[in-house]
């Protein structure tokens, strides 16, 4: 199976508003005890592909694997992309879209 | 090879000391007929150098002594060394200046006499093959092979004095403790037993518990922790707030006072992986630690070098006279419910990791984190060293880059 690297969109309260309107609420995780995140899923070829277009994220690859340290902006369009496709499988689409 | 005693500390014996009281400074300054300008990662090598840091390192080393040191991990006298300390020049400047071994260099720094080096060397090294050595790797993505490429084609050698001690600016000035004062302070402290913890973060529990942990395991009497200071990269933590956070934790009571002290290291991390934590050994061991922390992947970088990489090097060496305490990483448990040691939580699946990249995600997405993780004062202490040294920001961006206040300052000294 193929491996998968979350970009983890951490829930501030402008986040959760748009998903519990959205219906959504429930697409999050919870993390670290009292923490919500999207992990919007990636796999190798999608991970090069952002990291490579945004040279200021990290991909955690001693702790977390997961691509960190995306710019706001950029996750804030990932995230509503998200709730308006209803699905986390976004990165095809998000990747054609820059 | 000779064989000498890598367990004494100081490393080698002795703790180097060449730095001159201005009024003789001015003295030896006259001497030097010859001024070569440096740049700022050049003057905090030669401070680590002077005060006695890089003991029994004196100066900018030579042909032979960078050779053993990336061929043989060794200083040409036998000492365990593993990074070359080195002085790039161009051939272009030599000629300009018309440098020739013999010369005594007055090297200025920020417009002012800063040191002199007694010029005995002026060589070449093969800088694909310094990368291979010390990083194991020529990919110039490495951050240390691009610092070793980026040098210039030739190099200086030759020992270094300190002349013009210059001000350590505020709010570093707290935290600056070079090896002889801090092992006076240790001494009148009563420390007897005192455990490194190297860092180039804002902390989280992650690290407070690594931290701890090694307290106990080492049974000290103090956690030192020395904060790398130097080059940095847009989105680090900003200096300022590293310093001030490590400092909180013991203010605030997380250490209970006497268990904990905040220092600086004024270098430029090169990522080295295993060899930058024998470095780091020896640097701590000259400060007067007996032993040193090592967590999980250890001044790494990407994937170069496996996550205990660092761990297994110190079974290859001769005993370096500092304690190593190696451990594994902290998580967050929520069957346990708390920040756990993952040698001891059977929970492998439940858990849930953390660093300080995802910290910084967390952070930079208007996200408090919980306090199981950062401790809330450290949070409020992040953001405030933003507004007051980070022009807004307490992540590294061009304006502080380009506008931030020095961590040193040269006094003006007319020769």
């Amino acid at each position: 199976m193929a491996e998968i690297y979350p970009i983890n969109i951490w829930i501030n309260e402008e986040r959760l508003s748009k998903l519990q309107r959205a219906g959504l609420a429930d697409m999050a995780e919870e993390a670290f005890a009292g923490l919500k995140k999207l992990a919007v899923p990636t796999n190798d070829k999608q991970r090069d592909a952002i990291l490579k277009k945004y040279p200021m994220a990290k991909f955690d690859s001693a702790t977390t694997k997961s691509i960190e340290l995306l710019p706001r902006e950029v996750k804030d369009k990932i995230f509503d992309m998200v709730v308006a496709k209803k699905t986390l499988d976004v990165m095809d689409s998000f990747l054609a879209s820059i | 090879m000779t064989e000498v005693n890598n367990a004494l500390s100081p490393h080698g014996g002795k703790l180097v000391d060449r730095v001159l009281e201005p009024a003789k400074g001015r003295e030896k300054a006259k001497k030097a007929k010859i001024k070569l300008p440096i740049d700022g990662s050049r003057a905090t090598e030669i401070m680590s150098i002077a005060y006695g840091f890089f003991s029994p390192v004196e100066g900018f080393m030579g042909h032979k002594e960078v050779d053993s040191v990336c061929k043989d991990m060794r200083l040409t006298s036998g000492y365990i060394w593993s990074i070359p300390i080195t002085f790039d020049i161009s051939e272009s400047e030599i000629k300009a200046k018309g440098l020739k071994e013999g010369d005594t260099l007055l090297l200025t720094y920020q417009n002012q006499p800063f040191a002199t080096m007694e010029l005995e060397e002026i060589f070449s090294y093969d800088k694909t093959l310094m990368a291979q050595k010390v990083y194991g790797t020529t990919e110039e993505k490495h951050p240390g092979v691009k610092i070793t490429y980026a040098c210039k084609d030739r190099f200086l050698g030759g020992k270094i004095t300190l002349i013009n001690p210059p001000k350590i600016n505020p709010p570093f000035d707290k935290y600056w403790y070079p090896p002889k004062v801090l092992r006076q302070k240790a001494a009148e402290l009563g420390w007897k037993k005192m455990v490194a913890h190297q860092t180039r973060n804002v902390p989280h529990t992650g690290h407070e518990w690594l931290m701890k942990g090694a307290w106990f395991a080492s049974s000290a009497d103090a956690v030192l922790v020395s904060c790398v200071v130097g080059e940095k990269r847009a989105g680090d933590y900003i200096d300022e707030a590293i310093v001030l956070t490590h400092d909180a934790l013991g203010q605030t009571g997380y250490f209970r006072k006497g268990t904990h002290l905040t220092s600086i290291l004024l270098w430029d991390m090169r990522y080295a992986g295993p060899k930058e934590a024998i470095f780091h050994a020896i640097v701590r061991k000259n400060l007067g630690c007996t032993h040193h922390m090592f967590g999980r992947d250890h001044a790494g970088v990407g994937t170069y070098y496996s996550p205990y990489a660092a761990h297994e090097i110190f079974s290859q060496v001769p005993d370096l006279g500092i304690g190593s305490v190696l451990t594994l990483e902290w998580w967050y448990c929520p069957v346990c419910g708390e920040v756990t040691y993952s040698g001891l939580c059977g929970h492998d699946k439940e858990s849930q990791a953390f660093s300080g990249t995802l910290i910084r995600s967390i952070i930079q997405d208007g996200v408090k984190p919980p306090r199981l993780i950062f401790r809330p004062e450290v949070f409020d202490l992040v953001m405030e060293s933003g507004e007051k040294y980070g022009f807004g920001s307490p992540f590294v961006t061009s304006e502080y880059l380009a506008k931030r206040n020095p961590v040193i300052t040269v006094p003006a000294m007319e020769v």
